[in-house]
Order: C-alpha cells, then structure tokens, then sequence
C-alpha cells in the first residue's frame, strides 16, 4: 500500500498512502523538526504553484502533508496509472525531484500582543511554581522566544507552536477546563498555542490576546498557517482595550 | 420569487447542510455538511437542484413546518416520514405544497438523519464558500446555529431549468406531485450492518487479533455519538506498537484507535487532524449507512482493497450523474 522514495537533496524516506478516496499523505520522517518543518512548507508551496487538476487542498502536520482532491477530476487526467493513488503520487514523485535551493520559503513573521497573568492568565503562576520561576520570568521568557508554527489543528485556527524555552515547560491539566475564553494562551508541554475560539481545553492559560486569531470575514480566516514564525509580546490592560476596540 | 416555511417545531438537531467545507481544512475548519451525503443529494435531485445546493439536516423526527408561500420540496433519508393532512409524502420525489400546508415530521424506526431540499436551496449566506453549520464555531448555515422554533427559511429564486419545468407540471391550488420517484433503496446495499473498510496507514501497530477481532467482532454504536464522530463499543483492540502518533490530518470515515483501544469513527464534524492510530477508513460509499446509526445499533467491519473502494465510489457518481440525467430528460425537451 506504500511507495518508498528518497526525497531530493535529503535523505528523508517519503512514504505516500491513502486516507479516504478523496485524500492521500505524505509521511516524511517521524519525528517534530525545524528542519523537517521548512522541508514541508517548501514541498507544500511547490505542490500548490504545481497542482495536479483535481488537488482542492493540502493539510500540513508535523510530519505529513495530506492531499485532497476530486476522484472524479483526477481520473479525467493524463497522468500515468489506472487509479487516483497512482496518478497522484506520480505527480508527487514529479514535485519531489524539482530542483530547489534549501528552504526556498521565507516564513512569515507575526508579533502577537499578550496580556500577560491576572483573570486573562489564571495559571500563570502554576507556570511559574511547576518551574521554581517567578511570574515576571515567565512572562520575560515567553516573550523571548521565537515559536514555529508547526500546524494549525483542534479546532480553526488553532496553531501548534513549538521552539518553546524549556524552562518554561509545564504539563497539561488533569482535569481541562470546561471554557477556556477566546484568545487565550496556553502551554502544554513544550508547546504554546493561542484558543481561536471558546472551547474547553486543557493547558495551562498564562495570558490572553486581543487579536483575532480566527475570522471568518477575513480572506484567511486563520491568522496563522503552518510554517509563520511568532513572537510575543507583553501589553498591559490600556493597550489591550484599545486592540479590542478596533 | 422565493418560496418560504416557518419552522413550528425545530426537533432534536436541524441544521442547514450542504456538501461541506473542503478548501479551508489548512485552517483547521472541518469539512461539516450532510452527514448522510447521498440522501442530501438524492433529495436535492428530486427537485431539480444542484448536488451543491443547501439542505435541512434534520435529527429523528419530533418536527413541523409551515409553507408561507407555495413550495416544491422532497426528502430523503432514513430519520423521519413526513406527514401532511395525516397523508404520508413520499420520499425522493417532488412534492408541491400549497401555501399555508403544515408538514410534520413523524418518527421512522429504521434511522437518523432526514434531508429536506427546496427548489432553489435554502437561502443563507456562504461561509469560506459552503453553507453548511458548524456548530462548535457558530458560523455556517442559519445565524451559526440550529433552527428554532419561528425561524423562517426561504429558497433561492435562482431555479434551475429543470426545477423551474417540475414546478411548472405541479404548480396548482393543491397538494401534488408526480409519479416517478428516485430508488434510493438500489444505491444501499441490503444489508446495512455491513460496513466496508480499507486498512489504514498504522495497521501494523496492532497485533495479528486485534486485526481479526477487527473484522470478525461486531460492534456497537455507544451513547457519545454525535455528528463529530461516533464512540463504538465491542472487544478493545490491543496494540504492539505503543509509540505515539503524531498528529495528522484525518478526515471523515477515518476509524481512530483510543488509548484504551476503543473505536471512533470520525464523522462529518471532525476535527481535520487527530493524533490516535487508524486502523481503517469506511469506504466512501458506506459512510451514509454511518449516518443513519444510532445509538445501539450494531455493526460490523468487512475489509475491501483501497482500489474497490475507488471503483465503488466511481461507480456510485456514475448511477447519481445517470439519475440527474433521467430527470432532465423527463423535463427538457433536447
């Protein structure tokens, strides 16, 4: 059920298999990586200035890219094989030997405003305690660091972000919270993400954006797509207001 | 002109559907739309719709409506038998309602879900290009949410060629609708229990039992189902690989493994990545038998190859594409 292939210019094993009719992924490596990150976002990009007729939509992951697309279309075209998994992946055979620089991609860079502690950021001290810090560390090292997205998942707009400073690494709660208000920020584990929307949830909230991180008026309603690099920065409750204002 | 009905009574779960939300799932919005995809398409059929145009997604029965004006509307699907002057419309057919008709709803033992098509769709606005409700996030369909008690629906006056000549043949002062209707019963296979499956990508993690128990067990449709995915119940599959999954897109009919080697199938609502091993996906053509489960229902799972599947599904859009045709040509002079 699975093709094996060296991606060009790595020695990563792509792997490609089917998940419905309708879509199909490919595996590269096993692990979460930077590298294997921009490895992604690169054949994402090429994949979409290159589509196959039928592709309607790829979903980037830690390690995959899935493909969606339309059987019907598909079947209609000229590429080599007699079923949709054969034709797609010699088109995807056929994008992994373009020749490229080294992350041709440039990720896009976002600062996100957070008001930090207090009722926006009520486990801000377990943050701190978990990790013998004071909250004012906390929030100095949060803001430091520089976070990849590696996908947006759970529930629209929700980015997964890694590159989170280990000191700051806190376990998800035993029991979740049945309402985590919108814009909330989190840390589960090693990670950081920001809640797009009400929903109940399980990381330990440390402050709260005013921005919209989803909105479905807006031309991506997802502020963030995988691959975006983000960094944080403190505001203090004057400066949320007037964010939350416009 | 626009057709128009009140809803006098919402039921369990009514929302407005169509065939999803396919080109935002990078943003993590789910696909939604019709859980049971072929009775919405079917219903849209009968009316002369495109397979793209809105439906209502009723929930069992326990509902009512009034038409406000003159409607053309059908159904389809397995929830629900809709009544008129204690009169049993029947379904995938198209049915002319003079204004002023109260349409119920009442009970059909054999499913859940129900689909009611108007000529023209439902009118609501396009939300990242579907109209279909999303409940979770409140956007899509009517106002984000479930229909309510006094909301009212009106068509699009967009009609295709085909509605428009079907209202032409029926349009009078009372209840009508023509002979012919659509067999929805010879797109199902007899046997419904049956759900057939492709393997999936981590098949290899569970032990050689687990895989036979898998396709041999039968298993039941729990309590926690809902149109985000279904909880089964039955022998909990064990595991050789105990690694972790990271996350991955799934997608609907995708079957996930829980930590306790319980079974979900992942329905139109579900997130678009998940991090639980997959042991199989429902063949496309199967997942509106999925919709019509509930609670107590059981099941069971019968492997087919990743190419039958494809040859299921083509063939399957070729018998729809022959059906839509036979329709045109009854009303389309060529």
């Amino acid at each position: 059920m699975n093709e094996q292939l060296g991606y060009c210019g790595t020695n990563i094993p792509i792997k490609i298999y089917g998940l419905s009719e309708k879509s199909v992924t490919v595996g590269f490596g096993t692990t979460i990586d930077h590298d294997l990150l921009a490895l992604i976002t690169d054949f994402n990009q090429l994949l979409l200035q290159n589509p196959f007729s039928g592709l309607i939509t790829t979903v980037q992951a830690y390690t995959t890219l899935t493909v969606f697309f339309d059987p019907l279309i598909v079947m209609l075209s000229d590429l080599p094989g007699q079923v949709c998994f054969e034709k797609i992946s010699a088109h995807l055979n056929k994008i992994v030997q373009i020749k490229r620089e080294k992350s041709s991609t440039i990720p896009d860079k976002l600062i996100i405003p957070v008001y930090y502690g207090g009722d926006f950021g009520q486990d801000l001290s377990t943050v701190a305690r978990t990790n013998k810090l004071s909250e004012t560390e906390v929030i100095d090292i949060h803001t430091a660091g520089q976070y990849t997205v590696f996908m947006i998942g759970f529930v629209p707009g929700f980015a997964y972000m890694g590159g989170m400073d280990p000191r700051l690494s806190t376990p998800r709660k035993e029991v979740p919270n049945a309402k985590i208000p919108t814009g909330s920020v989190g840390i589960a584990g090693n990670q950081t993400g920001i809640y797009p929307m009400e929903t109940p949830g399980g990381w330990q909230i440390i402050g709260r954006t005013p921005l919209k991180m989803f909105d479905v008026n807006r031309l991506q309603p997802s502020l963030l797509k995988g691959g975006d690099m983000v960094t944080f920065k403190a505001i203090g409750i004057k400066e949320f207001n007037a964010y939350a204002e416009i | 002109m626009s057709m128009k009905i009140s809803i006098i009574k919402p039921g369990l779960l009514s929302t407005i559907q169509d065939m999803g939300r396919y080109r935002y799932l990078s943003q993590a919005v789910p696909v939604s739309g019709a859980m049971d995809e072929l009775a919405h398409r079917l219903a849209n059929k009968a009316v002369g719709n495109d397979d793209h145009n809105a439906t209502i997604e009723f929930t069992y029965a326990d509902a009512s409506f009034k038409a406000e004006t003159p409607v053309l509307i059908s159904y389809s699907g397995d929830g629900a038998t809709l009544v008129c002057n204690n009169e049993i419309m029947p379904a995938e057919k198209p049915l002319f309602f003079p204004a002023g008709s109260v349409i119920k709803l009442i009970h059909n033992a054999i499913g859940v879900r129900s689909y009611l098509a108007i000529a023209g769709g439902w009118d609501v606005p396009d939300v990242m290009e579907s109209k279909s409700t999303y409940l979770t996030a409140a956007f899509g369909g009517f106002k984000g949410r479930a229909l309510q008690k006094a909301d009212v629906l009106v068509s699009g006056t967009l009609l295709s060629e085909v509605s428009d000549e079907i209202l032409n043949h029926l349009i009078e002062r009372s209840l009508t609708y023509p002979n012919w209707r659509i067999s929805r019963e010879s797109l199902l296979p007899e046997n419904r229990q049956t759900i057939r499956v492709v393997l999936a990508n981590e098949i290899s993690w569970f032990d050689a039992t687990s895989i036979i128990s898998f396709l041999t067990n039968s298993y039941t449709i729990d309590k926690r189902s809902n149109r985000m995915g279904y909880h089964l119940s039955g022998k909990p599959l064990v595991r050789k690989v105990k690694k972790e999954l990271l996350s991955t897109a799934v997608t609907p009919g995708v079957i996930q493994v829980t930590g306790s080697g319980d079974l979900v199938i992942l329905m139109a609502d579900c997130q678009t990545t998940g991090g639980y091993p997959r042991i199989a996906h429902v063949a496309a053509v199967d997942l509106p038998l999925c919709a019509q489960l509930k609670p107590g229902d059981t099941i069971h799972f019968s492997e087919i190859s990743r190419d039958e599947a494809e040859a299921l599904y083509l063939e399957r859009e070729h018998d729809l594409s022959l059906i839509t045709m036979a329709i045109g040509l009854k009303y389309i002079k060529t």
